[in-house]
């Protein structure tokens, strides 16, 4: 008994000895900076930074300085913390996140056949280009879900995926996915998208797709800053940068398809600055502000859709955003 | 109309599907466990009905619970149970065989994904696994009574190996055990596992399993074939230590393991050169255990090892591709 | 009797067509007529919206060598040129949409009599360039570019495919038995195309009137061939490797080991365009299954709409699906909305008890894709590498090689769908190499 304990334990003590020099003399030398780097890395080696993981990638940042911050997921504090740690400035990209560019379930569209195969949109697009009647609209087998490594996509109820914004992280695995390529990375701070990018005249669609855009440009002639547009026999689209966020063309819409993350801020006017001269009154597109002359005007919150255009006109200052 | 249904072609599918399969194979066992009724009476019986239905009932209550598709109704945990029933003693109790199919099923088969995930063959991981973990209650065996002659008793006897081993053991030479009788182990008038004693019947399912093209002539002939050649060799060297080819072939559980247990589709390679590369692997790690191992029969053990290499031999054993160069 | 390893035994179901004579169709009101109707580049209409055209008549140009025309089915106006659902990718293609006047009038000249065997070889070639011949199998690769071998080609051996190994289909045993010297002097004419002074005739044995007739017919240079009645006897491949015993070369072409293949109607295409100079308008094809009320072989113009050909026989009972070609290799359709195509080898309309509409499971390792697999492949390995989307590990188990035959998926018991996944990956393999990322 004794014997056997004896033998046990020794031979465990060898090779614990065996393991620790081993560890001492066989360790890979490892820059502390890029360890500590690694650590503000998300750790899911989603390989959205083109390089083979948060740990190739961690080398990479640490050890050749032309390299910049290309991981998606990495915020600004941790941006800030990986910049000290490296004694360089990384300069931080915009924010991406996906956004699903059809609003075409199954209840608003024509399903042309049962499909039989594996339940994946890249395989079902191959066989007689997939069972949705529109070309262009999602086929809701869920690939972009399956792809996503921050568990930040599901399907709804509707058939179609949705995106976790706070999971998201702009890593474009889904976009890859899609054999459609409805899914698109658009800026984080982006309120508004257009959920179609149906190439098929209002003709065409009308046989399939309720919601879809139908290029009527009712949008692009309502914008007031030029930010959208419906260029030749595609779908309407947002110039992100002109965006200021007013919501108009939501509003407008006539199918719906533009869709908005948030509801705009309201406004109101602050009576002690306001001058009373009515040029709000005269450009608010909705009729939302009314008063008299040389008397503070007001805003029915009911009617205002955030579209701030009367903030921008104000000669006095008056008018400021509610709070979300 | 009705709606259209659109899938890649082809639009036609053979019947011959999982449940078809499983099917023959039980049917292929049916004179093995017919055998080991007749010899053992309704011990016997009590371990095949204990083990086919516990082990249908556990992999339903496990598919259920872990999220997937039941798929009991398929046979395919009908057949491990009755395989695993096969390569028990025909005295078991039921705790032992019920303990058997749940590690088969769950530890040999569900942990692995299911059907077609297992590396190892889910009856022969429960075997091995009762084998080491309960040698007493795995290797008594009943003595071989026919039974409409006189009902089994649960007296024990040896398995013709086992007593071939002990004499190695305890007097250098096999000599001792006597003329080794052939008809018997034949026939089935033998100790020993449930399905494993008669040849005869084993090789009835085999030629069917062969001639349904559920199984490949390859496995099985390789692997006795390996057998009886290792064993020649060694007979002829030293006939006094080491038995004859012919005794190798008809004990112990080489008919069931060659024939039932190598051939699992799922744990055995897909060309035919890698099957022959593996019944090889199969018959001479089997024969090593029988001839200097401490175990008195290598087959299960051997088995199972050779599974674990069967993903390899599946790499490197490739048919020739048409248009290859000729 | 001359065969191939690998292959399987689908139950033939030819009975419920093989019996019955060829009918013609009576002409539609309105063609759709896709622009594309062949492999390789695409052909642009040269007509436009509004123009009166003839039977026969040119209605697109082709855009390169490996291309083909198309012609007018019928005579009538061209009612407009727009975008319809395409029978084969089932997406949106250019469509020339012919409604007929009913008077079914010739273009000027048609049909004209000539002896094709008194015109040089290179004419006979321009003719069937022009005549838009493509094969007429299903694979609708153009004729004229498999008769044009590069000069370091030489082919010694022209095969004359009346296999017809899918089930179900019998419109080439109904061509060969009804009209067989249409077939022989269009062989004749290949032969004198390719200088050859002899050719094969490849028939399953399975037809074995067909077989005994063109004993009778066929001249002595030409040799009749019962082949062993299996799937696929047919490809292309597998049929040069029963009758020469030479393997095509992995990716390569028949023209590489000296054989040229071309199915019983291409044949007879070709005997119509050089002597008759009648362009390819119209073909043979199997209108089959248990999901069509009169099962019937039907002589159709391209262009011919899908819910004719259904009305004309009988309609539709419990159809589950609808294929163009065959049961094995045939292309499920999406709507009634299609056409009868240049290679619509047999229109096939499946009930739900015919057809597999299952789901499918894990792959249980029984090895018996390989033995079916006639290209020596590990089918199985391709699926679970196709659940993976890992095409560049795919390529090692040789993708490019598979030729889609189906006969792997036909007796997978856990009724996977190989086919499926290697068109899957094929395409990955494929845009990844538009790409221009590797491989």
């Amino acid at each position: 008994m004794m014997g056997a304990m004896l033998m046990v334990g020794g031979i465990g003590l060898v090779a614990a000895l065996i393991l620790g020099i081993a560890s001492v003399t066989f360790a890979v030398k490892m820059d502390p900076r890029e360890k500590a780097v690694l650590d503000q890395l998300p750790g899911a080696n989603c390989g959205a930074c083109g390089f083979a993981g948060c740990a190739a990638f961690a080398h990479e940042l640490t050890t050749t300085p032309e390299v910049e911050m290309a991981c998606p997921a990495v915020n600004k504090d941790g941006l800030k913390a990986i910049s000290d740690i490296l004694g360089r400035s990384l300069g931080a990209g915009d924010a991406m996140i996906a956004f699903v560019r059809c609003k075409g379930s199954p209840a608003d569209t024509i399903t042309r056949y049962s499909y039989v195969g594996p339940e994946d949109c890249r395989t079902a697009q191959i066989i007689a280009g997939g069972p949705k009647a529109c070309q262009y609209g999602c086929l809701g087998l869920g690939s972009c879900v399956e792809a996503c490594p921050f568990d930040a996509m599901h399907m709804g109820e509707d058939g179609l995926p949705h995106v976790n914004e706070d999971k998201c992280t702009g890593c474009g695995k889904c976009v890859d996915a899609c054999p459609r390529e409805i899914i698109a990375l658009i800026s984080r701070s982006a309120n508004f998208g257009v959920r179609c990018i149906s190439q098929d005249s209002p003709k065409e669609m009308r046989q399939y797709c309720k919601v879809g855009c139908i290029k009527c440009r009712i949008c692009e002639n309502t914008c007031p800053f030029e930010a959208i547009e419906v260029t030749q026999g595609n779908a309407a689209s947002i110039d992100q940068e002109k965006c200021q966020k007013c919501g108009l063309c939501v509003s407008v819409c006539p199918t719906g398809v533009i869709s908005s993350k948030q509801p705009s801020g309201k406004v109101q006017v602050i009576a002690e600055k306001c001058k009373g001269c009515g040029i709000c009154a005269q450009v608010c597109p909705v009729d939302a502000i009314s008063g008299k002359p040389k008397e503070p005007y007001v805003v029915d919150i009911s009617k205002c859709i955030g579209c701030a255009m009367c903030i921008e006109k104000c000669p006095a200052d008056a008018i400021e955003r509610l709070a979300r | 109309m009705k709606d259209i249904f659109v899938s890649s072609s082809p639009h036609i599918h053979s019947e011959e599907d999982i449940p078809w399969i499983m099917r023959q194979v039980i049917y292929a066992l049916i004179p093995g466990a017919l055998v080991g009724m007749y010899f053992f009476g309704l011990p016997a019986a009590k371990v095949i009905v204990i083990s086919v239905v516990s082990c249908m009932v556990i992999e339903a209550i496990t598919q259920k619970f872990m999220g997937r598709a039941v798929t009991v109704s398929d046979g395919s945990a009908a057949l491990t149970g009755l395989l695993l029933a096969m390569n028990l003693p025909a005295g078991s109790p039921w705790w032992l065989v019920v303990l058997g199919s749940l590690i088969a099923i769950v530890l040999g088969k569900q942990v692995y994904g299911g059907l077609g995930n297992n590396p190892f063959n889910p009856a022969l991981v429960a075997r091995v696994f009762l084998l080491i973990s309960f040698p007493v209650q795995m290797t008594t065996w009943l003595q071989p009574r026919p039974f409409l002659l006189k009902v089994a008793d649960t007296v024990s006897g040896a398995t013709p190996l086992g007593a071939l081993k002990t004499a190695v053991f305890e007097h250098g030479s096999i000599d001792i055990v006597g003329k080794l009788n052939l008809m018997d182990p034949f026939l089935g008038n033998i100790g020993g596992s449930l399905g494993e004693i008669s040849a005869f019947a084993l090789i009835i399912g085999g030629v069917y399993l062969i001639a349904r093209r559920i199984i490949s002539w390859h496995i099985p002939v390789f692997f006795i074939g390996t057998v009886a050649l290792m064993t020649g060799i060694f007979w002829v060297i030293n006939p006094n230590l080491y038995a004859n080819p012919a005794f190798h072939i008809l004990s112990g559980g080489l008919m069931l393991g060659a024939i039932f247990m190598a051939t699992d589709m799922v744990t055995s390679p897909i060309t035919n050169k890698g099957k022959i590369i593996f019944a090889v692997g199969c018959g001479v790690i089997a024969v090593v255990i029988r001839l200097w191992g401490g175990y008195p029969e290598g087959v299960s053990f051997a088995i199972l090892i050779m599974n674990a290499f069967v993903p390899l031999i599946n790499k490197m054993a490739r048919q020739e591709k048409f248009g290859a160069g000729k | 009797m001359k065969t191939f390893k690998g292959g399987i035994h689908p139950p033939e179901n030819k009975v419920l067509v093989k019996d019955n004579a060829i009918i013609e169709l009576p002409l539609s009101k309105v063609f759709f007529v896709p622009t594309q109707q062949h492999l390789g580049a695409p052909a642009k209409p040269v007509v436009n919206t509004g123009a009166t055209v003839k039977r026969g008549q040119v209605l697109t140009e082709p855009m390169g060598f490996v291309s083909a025309v198309v012609h007018a089915p019928t005579s009538g106006t061209v009612k407009e040129i727009t975008k319809r659902v395409h029978p084969v990718t089932g997406l949106l293609a250019p469509y020339i949409i012919i409604e007929a006047d009913g008077k079914d009038e010739w273009a000027p000249g048609l049909p004209l009599e000539r002896d094709p065997f008194a015109m040089e070889a290179k004419e006979l070639l321009n003719i069937i360039q022009l005549s838009g011949i493509v094969g007429m199998g299903g694979a609708t690769f153009p004729t004229h570019v498999k008769l044009s071998p590069p000069k370091d080609k030489t082919i010694d051996t022209f095969i004359i495919n009346g296999a017809e190994c899918e089930p179900y289909l019998a419109a080439d045993y109904r061509l060969m038995l009804e009209q067989p010297e249409r077939i022989i002097d269009g062989a004749r004419i290949v032969m004198k195309v390719l200088g050859l002074d002899s050719a094969i005739m490849a028939i399953e044995a399975n037809k074995p009137d067909a077989i005994r007739l063109m004993q009778e017919k066929t001249p002595p240079e030409i040799k009749v061939e019962p082949m062993k009645v299996k799937y696929p006897q047919g490809a292309e491949k597998h049929l040069i490797d029963a009758l020469t015993g030479r393997e095509v070369p992995s990716g390569g072409l028949p023209m590489d080991v000296g054989a040229l293949v071309h199915n019983a109607g291409t044949v007879a295409a070709i005997w119509d365009a050089c002597a008759l100079g009648i362009p390819l308008i119209e073909r043979i094809t199997s209108v089959t299954g248990r999901g069509i009320n009169q099962p019937r072989n039907i002589k159709v113009r391209i262009g011919t709409p899908l819910k004719d050909v259904f009305e004309f026989c009988g309609g539709l009972n419990d159809a589950a699906k609808i294929i163009f070609g065959g049961p094995m290799m045939g292309i499920a359709q999406c709507c009634e909305d299609v056409p009868v195509m240049k290679g619509t080898s047999g229109i096939l309309v499946l009930t739900e008890q015919e057809t597999n509409l299952n789901s499918y499971r894990s792959c249980i390792a029984c090895g018996r894709c390989l033995e079916a697999c006639p290209m020596g492949l590990v089918p199985s390995m391709l699926s679970r590498l196709g659940e993976r989307s890992m095409w560049k590990e795919a390529l090692d188990y040789n993708l490019l090689d598979c030729v889609e035959c189906g006969s792997c998926t036909y007796v997978c018991p856990a009724n996977r769908p190989i086919v499926h996944f290697v068109k899957y990956l094929k395409t990955l393999q494929r845009e990844a190499k538009a790409k221009g990322k590797g491989a």
